[in-house]
């Protein structure tokens, strides 16, 4: 349970301090089980910030938005920073981007806080249907407490988590710079269940699945902005000459798309989970990210988001690599 | 009749190593199978998975990647990234039902001219006995 006076104190802070552009963090939604994304450019923005379970968002994409426009002649760059409220797995989308040195250290003021899981927005809608006003849910130990028109339900935790946190290593910010409350202890483990099932399936089955799959995808590229590891200035699906990825929709080219997706994420991906909170046609991103970050971890011993001082799995090498597939 | 599957592999070789290897096969007069058509590129680092993927959907059989031994790249470290790269690959492959196989990789120096004549038998052989690509080949020809 975040206490969020102490959240409201700590953003307020820092956008005093006048160093910082905006702080983004959450507040309240206006529809079902939402929260949204919140921008604290004044002191007072600060008090509209909240921390609930429905914070599901990765923030981190946030300062990798940030425009920056040719100036003027005698213009100086912008250079403020921009501060960012995230949970335990934004926090290692942010030590990733610094590792791989798309942002600098210096220019973001990491407002950490300790995670102790949100709720999967698909699972809660299907839990309660037709919810239009917005309701209220809270963290009280391993249970959810629902509040809707004044009447409070307790659902256990597992039967509304993602994947992901039922998964999840790391609660507490790797790096920070404000920590609001104290640190949580992870105590689950990934084991990498229900990839090890898939992998033992035939090709055919395989390809079976995901060939429907990758059928329903309609390449409307969610998946992409909501990521925040997906910050090219050009992305090479959007690249014309070479044309890599053509634009129609079918399986040729969603299964190229998506395959490339998540091999442009592997040994990055954090396991955030947005890509496939994002998608409009359900597609099961995560399960392709996770058998990345299971075998990258096999092969290289190499986690995503941990140290932001070593270097990334696919621009470095070890003489020893594993290369029993060469002939 | 029926006619016999001829597949069709795209090699992309590096200039250093491979290129010379498959060169020196063809000046001794080694035979080897004329499915494997190559593409020059100057080191295996240069391989973008994204090449290996368009090659399958362009309706490539399979890919075949040579690059110099460990060691002995002319850029020093390009062949050790390319084998981390096609590791990955490979096991995206996998998990999607597209058989790894499909996708290979071999070091071959330029004074290996037996070698690459094997290499190109043995991935011509393994890629008939997969038959043709028909996972996500590109349907519409314009």
């Amino acid at each position: 349970m975040v206490n969020e006076k102490e959240l409201q104190d700590a953003v307020e802070k820092t956008v005093k301090k006048g160093d910082v552009k905006y702080v983004v963090g959450y507040e309240k939604g206006t529809f079902g089980f939402q929260a949204m994304p919140s921008f604290a450019y004044k002191p007072e923005d600060a008090k509209k910030f909240i921390f609930s379970p429905l914070c599901v968002h990765n923030l981190a994409v946030f300062p990798m938005l940030e425009e920056k426009p040719p100036l003027r002649k005698g213009e100086e760059p912008d250079s403020r920073k921009i501060g960012v409220v995230v949970k335990g797995c934004d926090s290692r989308a942010i030590v990733q981007i610094i590792q791989e040195k798309g942002l600098d250290r210096d220019k973001v003021v990491i407002i950490g806080i300790p995670c102790t899981g949100v709720v999967d927005p698909k699972k809660i809608e299907a839990k309660f249907p037709g919810q239009v006003k917005n309701v209220d849910v809270k963290d009280d130990g391993d249970k959810f407490v629902v509040t809707i028109d004044g009447k409070t339900t307790k659902v256990a935790k597992d039967e509304l988590m993602p994947d992901k946190c039922k998964t999840c290593e790391y609660p507490t910010p790797i790096l920070y710079d404000i920590l609001i409350g104290k640190e949580v202890k992870g105590t689950k483990k990934e084991d990498y269940k229900d990839v090890k099932v898939f992998e033992k399936k035939s090709m055919k089955d395989k390809w079976e699945y995901w060939e429907k799959q990758f059928e329903k995808c309609i390449r409307c590229y969610a998946c992409r902005n909501a990521c925040p590891l997906c910050y090219c200035k050009e992305c090479m699906v959007d690249q014309l000459d070479p044309q890599w990825v053509r634009r129609s929709v079918d399986v040729s080219e969603n299964t190229a798309w998506n395959l490339l997706r998540a091999f442009h994420l592997a040994g990055r991906c954090i396991g955030c989970g947005q890509c496939e909170r994002v998608c409009p046609m359900g597609l099961p991103l995560m399960e392709l990210n996770k058998k990345l970050e299971k075998d990258v971890k096999e092969l290289f011993e190499y986690t995503a988001g941990i140290n932001a001082e070593e270097k990334p799995l696919l621009a470095m090498f070890k003489p020893d690599d594993p290369e029993e597939f060469i002939l | 009749m029926k006619e016999k599957f001829e597949p069709n592999i795209i090699g992309f070789l590096c200039n250093w190593c491979s290129y010379a290897g498959a060169d020196l096969a063809g000046t001794s007069r080694i035979q080897y199978p004329p499915n494997l058509k190559v593409i020059r590129v100057m080191c295996s680092g240069r391989v973008n998975p994204i090449f290996v993927i368009n090659a399958l959907q362009q309706g490539a059989d399979g890919v075949l990647i040579g690059g110099c031994h460990p060691g002995d790249c002319h850029y020093e470290r390009g062949n050790y990234l390319a084998r981390r790269r096609m590791a990955v690959l490979k096991k995206l492959l996998e998990h999607t039902g597209i058989d790894p196989n499909r996708v290979r990789m071999t070091w071959v120096s330029a004074a290996e001219g037996n070698k690459f004549a094997e290499v190109v038998k043995e991935v011509t052989e393994d890629i008939k006995k997969l038959g043709p690509m028909q996972h996500f080949k590109r349907e519409n020809k314009w």
